[in-house]
């Protein structure tokens, strides 16, 4: 486990290094704040985080490729993995820490859109219902977690991190179609499949306050999936 | 300490590695030489998991590396070719990182960076970024790196690659300080690194082991097949006295001082012609003034053997 924290800090610590880290952050603060303005504060409405959730979501679907595309990739082009490699870790150890690291780096994302519940705190009245805006913030760490593990396992693949980002926004956004727009043109069975894969209609569910466990397990099962195909693409650079 | 088996390891179409096998005693530094692209670096890509083999078997310390792949990583620092490490970290800041990945242990922390500091000299440049130092240095902390949870044995590729040569003779030292209480294994293709670092040498080419030696022992099997001779005498008496007794030989003279000439005789077979030579001359009434053997130095020895590993192939 030391070893698995030891790679996840200095992750973490890295991506405070690189400009790329500061420009997400603030990209994603400036976008997320501009929604919550226009559209959480109005007047005579009641006080909710319910439509910033959503387009968090979609911001997300743009951020979260740009904070993994380096996890493994900058390694493997910098020759730095032959570190990782011989060292005393499993591939299972290197893809943990390395993913870790990056969920760390967007829960710290997320902190500072705290200010955006006080001050929806502060100028409501009543004041709003806590219970759906945990929940939206829980359902952003899920969504979160998936998106970023489909990025550990794309940066495992290739040296480019170029290719990692891509390969990362193609599939998330190839999902999203295939889950909300595709239902509405193919019949009404498989349409409930496609829909049932979705994650804004999850991520909805959580805004109004309904943490369903289903939801829960879709998002880390998928995510767990994720991780150990990662760890495979490293062990079969041992074979390769 | 270390036991390979004969590895073999393909890449596609391509056999980088065929049947390498050697085994290391604890506390030998021993060269791993061969020219670029001989299997070298795939060699110890597979001794350190970095890679695996298709067939063959690697144990270090006793433990099987293969089966045991992590245990057994715990038992060696590994210096790769290029030294790779973050250059956006301190170099403080990337020993402790490196230490807690290594597995030394919180209370030892300290005193293992301490010592590796002082091991390798990096006092002045501790607390500076990796990126902004020289070369010499990036290679000493990534040794320095290699050295933290106090492995038995240290595998070293290509350590001197791209210095400069002052920091090629400080490198050199400090592996030579390493090697003291260590098993050491350092691949290079620079003939005076190894002849200098090293009290063993296995010269690999084409993805095999074509020698494996002391440098002493691999001179002395390579040596044979010529003398040198310095003599008294007229140019055409002494040839003729020579290319009488040893027929095919050919002979290379260069004039010294008094009518003296030295002799570079090298004869078709690899037999030490020093008798036949020292009989033809006394017999035609030639004055000697020294006689040996022609012994081989390293590098010939080098070119020798990869010489006779190509021709056997063909």
């Amino acid at each position: 486990m030391t070893q698995t924290l030891a790679i996840a800090s200095r992750e973490l610590w890295s991506l405070f290094r690189v400009p790329v880290g500061w420009i997400v952050i603030a990209l994603f603060l400036f976008l997320t704040g501009a929604v919550f303005t226009l559209g959480s504060l109005k007047t005579g409405e009641p006080a909710t985080l319910r439509p910033v959730y959503g387009i968090t979501m979609m911001l997300l679907v743009l951020v979260a490729p740009a904070i993994s595309m380096r996890l493994i990739s900058e390694e493997l082009r910098t020759g730095t993995y032959e570190l990782l490699a011989s060292s005393p870790v499993t591939s299972a150890h290197i893809v943990l820490g390395k993913f870790l690291g990056a969920l760390a780096f967007l829960a710290v994302m997320l902190l500072p859109t705290l200010i955006n519940v006080a001050v929806l705190f502060a100028v409501s009245d009543p004041n709003p219902d806590p219970g759906p805006i945990l929940a939206g913030y829980l359902s952003l760490m899920l969504f979160g977690c998936l998106c970023l593990s489909l990025g550990t396992v794309a940066s495992a693949l290739t040296d480019s991190q170029t290719l990692a980002f891509l390969g990362t926004l193609l599939t998330l956004v190839c999902w999203l179609m295939i889950t909300n727009v595709a239902p509405k043109y193919v019949g009404p069975e498989l349409g409930a499949r496609l829909a049932s894969a979705s994650f804004s209609a999850r991520i909805d569910d959580f805004a109004r306050g309904a943490i369903d466990t289903r939801h829960v397990v879709f998002f880390i099962s998928i995510s767990a999936g994720l991780l150990v195909g990662a760890g495979a693409a490293l062990e079969f650079k041992r074979w390769k | 300490m270390i036991e390979v088996v004969d590895l073999h390891r393909w890449f596609g179409s391509v056999h980088a590695v065929r049947g390498v096998g050697f085994s290391i005693p604890a506390g030998q530094a021993v060269g791993l030489l061969g020219p670029n692209g001989a299997g070298k670096t795939t060699t110890l890509r597979m001794l350190t998991g970095i890679i695996r083999p298709q067939t063959g078997s690697i144990a270090i310390a006793g433990i099987d590396a293969l089966a045991r792949p992590v245990c057994a990583r715990r038992e060696f620092g590994y210096l790769p070719e290029s030294a790779p490490s973050y250059p956006e970290m301190a170099v403080r800041s990337f020993l402790a990182h490196r230490a807690r990945i290594l597995g030394v242990s919180g209370k030892d922390r300290k005193a293992r960076i301490q010592a590796v500091q002082d091991e390798c000299h990096l006092g002045p440049v501790y607390k500076r970024r990796i990126g902004q130092l020289s070369k010499g240095y990036r290679q000493r902390v990534a040794l320095a790196a290699a050295l933290l949870h106090n492995p038995k044995v240290l595998i070293l590729d290509e350590p001197t690659n791209g210095l400069d040569p002052t920091q090629i003779r400080e490198a050199r030292s400090l592996i030579g300080d390493l090697a003291q209480n260590r098993t050491v294994l350092v691949s290079s293709h620079i003939l005076p690194e190894i002849e200098r670092t090293c009290e063993r040498v296995i010269i690999i080419g084409a993805g095999k082991v074509l020698a494996d030696g002391t440098p002493e022992e691999l001179c002395e099997q390579n040596t044979g097949g010529g003398c040198i001779v310095e003599c008294r005498g007229h140019a055409a008496q002494i040839t003729s006295a020579l290319t009488a007794a040893l027929p095919g030989s050919t002979i290379g003279s260069d004039p010294l001082e008094d009518g003296w000439w030295r002799l570079n005789i090298r004869t078709k077979d690899s037999a030490d012609p020093s008798e036949p030579v020292g009989a033809a001359l006394s017999n035609a009434r030639i004055q000697i003034r020294q006689l040996r053997p022609q012994t081989a130095g390293l590098e010939e020895v080098f070119v020798r053997v990869l010489e006779d590993s190509i021709g056997g192939e063909e």
